[in-house]
């Protein structure tokens, strides 16, 4: 297999990665902050390289759900870290992107000769979320707190009403339609005719390739426990198509708790380096990352709201002059399994090709026996940032395991009708 | 250490009418007597939300390794439980912890099960009355992970002997590194983490009562805030020690400072501007 084409002088490999089992929100993580759970993915991935005290080019990650104290969530993780006080840090932010991103952002520096070694990753807990109060709340605190006498101060709370103190949680909603993630994906999978077995069976093999990946130890190099909880605590080992099918919808006709990702805490970070050097410093490295693409589709003009890595895909295959079919592996996160289902449609679709990718022929079908091989987000758990952690982790491994030149595609969809995707190479 | 009568608690005693018991006075110039026992728990569970709660309080990162200030925790009921037994003379209540050495052995993880052995030794005269030791020890099976002495003063109590000169911990004044606003529950917030119910923490009311303009905030949060500042920097095992100099009160602002040479770590908590010390303490592998 030749060796895809890429403009860098400089070789940027995926040297392993690390996360932290993801947890069932409310569970055992529950008293963790972004901050504990990002400080611990970070120093699991530390023992695993031997970097304790080594000051690194850049830490990049990023949080979905995020407090406003925690500017600087990255960089603060990085202190507590065994990392060197010295190694910098950024905090990124591309909703369920936000993990992928951050590894091309330290890719893409390392390809340019701007650093030799770096972390990319994420981190979310939806047990700690931001609570925060109302909007007229919080104006009036503002506005109190700018006043000079206590007639002002009193005024500044005069439109408060009860109703305004209760506190409000963040949501999965989209802004400019008011409508959740879930409604937005049932209107797809409408649209695009996809089952409930279809999903349910997508669904039950996430699981089952899961749990096989557990049971074989494929994930005794990528994980490292914390606050004693081992393994994944979605994932359901048992589960079946019976059981899958016995779910109430919540979205739609089809979508069910079973058929949708469940809010989950968890980290996850990949460490990244220069090929030249990560040999120098006798790191491994399992695959070189090729190239990565960013799209965005309008969901406010009625475009699916989660199949803009439909778009992503279709230019990183045009500038690399590779079909669909060249993949050994494709991972394409699960937020929903009519997600993938839907892109996997779309791809196929003489007409959504034609008139929204702009090709003369659909990018086709892929093998199925190569989608998520080791499981995905319906079975891990997604939390948010730390997705892209984990699937890029996971990937390189997958590669490396299938040999020098394997090739693996990653699809994440993204809130506001975003998609990242990237391409991976084993070296 | 002579071979000591070993009592052994069902379970770690409560806090609270402990130290009810702890607080009633011991009147007398008799020499001053300690139980000689060694109290002896075993089997203690771990508490993952409390010490969640202990981390924040103290601000440690929630790891799978506790801090060692948090194994001090969960044997100081055990402190209270000599010092306020029958065959003490001594009551906690009124003493002062004067300073504090703990070594972790290993690290220790949230999820093992301790059993915990404490016990009292070198009750000795001081100018101000008596000084004695604490001695915890926890392990693990046959394994001693971490041990600790608490020094304590009595004040008033009455040992035969001569006192011997303990001069101040000298002082160099320092440049704070860090600043740290301790706001007025913080009191609370630590008696509900460390189960450490004297009043002289909680409220102006009571603190007063003891002798405190405002409440003071317990000597062992002080220790754990500016271990915490350290943690991410030391190794697996270390020995801390610390020495209180003087109480902080509540809400108040204090300095922080520290310092690393060849493995060894000096750190301070002091005035806002670095001239006198609240808390002094070494840190060697």
């Amino acid at each position: 297999m030749a060796l895809a084409h890429s403009p860098s002088v400089h070789t940027p490999v995926i040297v392993g990665g690390n996360r932290t089992p993801f947890a069932k929100a409310g569970g055992a993580y529950a008293s963790a902050s972004n901050s504990d759970l990002l400080t611990a993915a970070i120093n699991g991935l530390v023992a695993r390289f031997g970097l304790a005290g080594r000051r690194l080019d850049e830490v990049a990650a990023g949080a979905v759900l995020k407090h406003s104290r925690d500017f600087n969530l990255t960089r603060e993780a990085v202190l507590g870290s065994a990392l060197a006080p010295t190694t910098p840090a950024v905090d990124l932010q591309q909703a369920c992107g936000t993990g992928l991103e951050a590894v091309i952002y330290i890719a893409n520096k390392i390809a340019l000769g701007q650093a030799e070694v770096g972390v990319g990753g994420g981190v979310d807990s939806a047990s700690d979320a931001p609570i925060t109060v109302s909007e007229t709340l919080r104006r009036a605190l503002l506005k109190a707190n700018r006043a000079r006498t206590l007639q002002q101060r009193l005024q500044a709370f005069s439109h408060v009403r009860p109703g305004h103190l209760a506190p409000v949680a963040p949501q999965v909603v989209e802004p400019r339609t008011g409508l959740s993630m879930g409604e937005h994906q049932a209107a797809t999978t409408a649209a695009w005719g996809i089952t409930r077995e279809a999903q349910d069976k997508l669904a039950a093999a996430s699981h089952h390739n899961l749990a096989a990946a557990w049971a074989s130890g494929f994930f005794d190099d990528l994980v490292t426990p914390y606050l004693g909880v081992t393994q994944d605590t979605i994932l359901r080992p048992d589960t079946s198509l019976e059981k899958l099918a016995a779910l109430k919808p919540v979205f739609g006709d089809t979508m069910t708790a079973g058929n949708s990702t469940a809010l989950t805490d968890g980290a996850a970070v990949v460490l990244l380096a220069e090929q030249g050097w990560a040999e120098a410093n006798g790191l491994p490295a399992l695959a070189r990352v090729v190239d990565a693409q960013v799209a965005a589709v309008d969901h406010t003009g009625g475009d699916d709201l989660l199949l803009a890595p439909a778009h992503a895909v279709a230019r990183l295959l045009a500038r690399q002059g590779m079909g669909l079919e060249d993949f050994e592996v494709y991972e394409l996160h699960e937020a929903f399994a009519s997600t993938v289902l839907a892109t996997l449609a779309a791809w196929e679709s003489p007409e959504f090709c034609r008139d929204k990718l702009g090709l003369d022929a659909p990018l086709g079908p892929i093998d199925m026996d190569r989608l998520n091989v080791t499981g995905s987000s319906l079975a891990a758990g997604h939390p948010f940032a730390a997705t892209g952690g984990r699937i890029v982790a996971t990937l390189a491994k997958l590669l490396h395991e299938r040999g020098t030149g394997a090739r693996g595609l990653v699809s994440i969809c993204a809130a506001g009708g975003q998609g990242v995707v990237a391409i991976l190479e084993a070296v | 250490m002579p071979d000591r009568q070993v009592e052994l608690l069902p379970a770690m005693p409560v806090l609270g009418p402990l130290f009810a018991r702890a607080l009633l006075p011991r009147i007398g110039r008799a020499p001053a007597r300690v139980p000689t026992a060694t109290a002896v728990v075993v089997g203690i569970q771990p508490d993952p939300d409390r010490l969640a709660d202990y981390d924040r309080v103290c601000g440690f990162t929630l790891r799978d390794q506790v801090p060692p200030t948090w194994l001090h925790v969960l044997t100081f009921p055990l402190h209270l439980h000599l010092l306020g037994g029958p065959d003490s003379t001594i009551r906690l209540a009124g003493a002062v912890h004067v300073s504090n050495r703990m070594r972790l052995h290993r690290p220790v993880g949230g999820t093992e099960v301790l059993d915990a052995a404490v016990h009292i030794e070198n009750l000795r005269p001081h100018r101000r009355g008596a000084q004695l030791d604490v001695v915890s020890e926890l392990r693990v099976g046959e394994e001693l992970v971490w041990d600790g002495v608490s020094t304590y003063l009595a004040p008033g109590a009455a040992v035969d002997g001569t006192p011997p000169n303990s001069g101040r911990t000298p002082f160099e004044p320092v440049h704070p590194i860090a600043t740290w606003r301790l706001p007025p529950d913080l009191g609370r917030d630590y008696r509900r983490v460390s189960g450490d119910p004297n009043p002289i923490h909680t409220s102006r009311l009571t603190a007063r009562a003891f002798g405190f303009a405002r409440p003071i905030v317990h000597g062992m949060w002080t220790h754990a805030r500016l271990l915490a500042a350290l943690e991410p920097r030391l190794p697996e095992a270390y020995e801390i020690e610390a020495t209180f100099a003087r109480p902080v009160l509540l809400p108040g602002k204090v300095g922080a400072w520290w310092h690393e040479d060849a493995g060894v770590w000096t750190a301070a908590v002091t005035t806002p501007d670095g001239a006198r010390p609240y808390l002094l303490a070494t840190v060697r592998p």
